[in-house]
């Protein structure tokens, strides 16, 4: 269960310490998914959302686990309408049309989720999702957009942002509550 | 008396507690007076779209205007769940 004298509050971090066969399982699931192929169960989208959760002490987190999720609740009530409403005022305008980007966890499988953390004592660090599409101002979109900002506001976590643009380097940064100017750096371990 | 189950993102505003025991014969008086212990989590209550409880492990799919009308078990065990989201 979870150990009492764990730092709840997340926004002091000075570090992330992100073991490599970890940081390899989120490069796997997100090439895996941008490759098209999909697990059972699992809503058939191009784009990967995940959880890190791990252990805090002295300001420095470990992750120790990957979390995948499975099913984007996107296109659910009411969570519909609430990504709809808030793409439309924050996304930058792309090719895909809005319905078809974002994600938003399903409840039962968050549910799920939190509950194996507490098993294990683990406190959910952050979120990761990737960026795949290069912008001429945002050439290596390794860092958060307005929107991923508002949609991390007040989830006491960090947003993870996998650059995949170009896949033979992939990048990963993280952001309390996706501010940028609230970067922790990640050490590889 | 229900066990309110606070995940960890949340728990910044309940002292760091991850149960919360509340003594209330519905769903909508435990919910009321969790808020009114701590105030923090009044974001939860901001965003009513957003939050999705469960009972037991069942989701309640009734509307919370009707709260009230879900009695609550002593050991019953409550979750709040906030969806989480990216770009």
């Amino acid at each position: 269960m979870m150990e009492k004298n764990q730092i709840t509050n997340l926004s002091h971090l000075k570090e992330i310490l992100l073991p490599t066969d970890l940081w390899q399982e989120i490069k796997s699931h997100c090439r895996r998914k941008l490759a098209g192929e999909y697990l059972p169960g699992e809503t058939e989208v191009k784009r990967a959302y995940g959880l890190l959760a791990g252990k805090v002490h002295d300001q420095v987190a470990l992750v120790e686990k990957i979390f995948i999720f499975k099913k984007n609740a996107r296109m659910i009530e009411p969570l519909k309408t609430y990504m709809d409403n808030v793409m439309a005022k924050y996304a930058v305008a792309s090719k895909t049309p809005l319905s078809q980007r974002g994600w938003i966890t399903d409840p039962e499988e968050l549910r799920k989720c939190y509950d194996m953390c507490d098993g294990k004592g683990l406190l959910a660090i952050g979120t990761y999702h990737m960026h795949i599409v290069p912008w001429d101002h945002d050439p290596l979109r390794d860092t958060p957009t307005k929107l991923d900002m508002v949609l991390a506001k007040n989830t006491n976590m960090y947003c993870f942002i996998v650059s995949l643009v170009d896949p033979s380097k992939p990048i990963i940064r993280a952001f309390y509550e996706g501010m940028k100017e609230q970067e922790v750096p990640i050490v590889f371990t | 008396m229900a066990r309110v189950i606070i995940p960890s993102p949340l728990r910044r505003y309940t002292e760091n507690r991850r149960e919360i025991f509340i003594d209330a014969p519905d769903l909508a008086n435990t919910m009321e007076r969790l808020f009114d212990r701590y105030n923090g989590l009044c974001i939860v209550r901001e965003q009513p779209a957003l939050l999705s409880i469960f009972i037991n492990g069942q989701l309640v799919k009734t509307n919370q205007d009707e709260w009230s009308h879900i009695g609550l078990e002593k050991d019953d065990e409550v979750s709040l769940i906030i969806p989480i989201a990216g770009g």
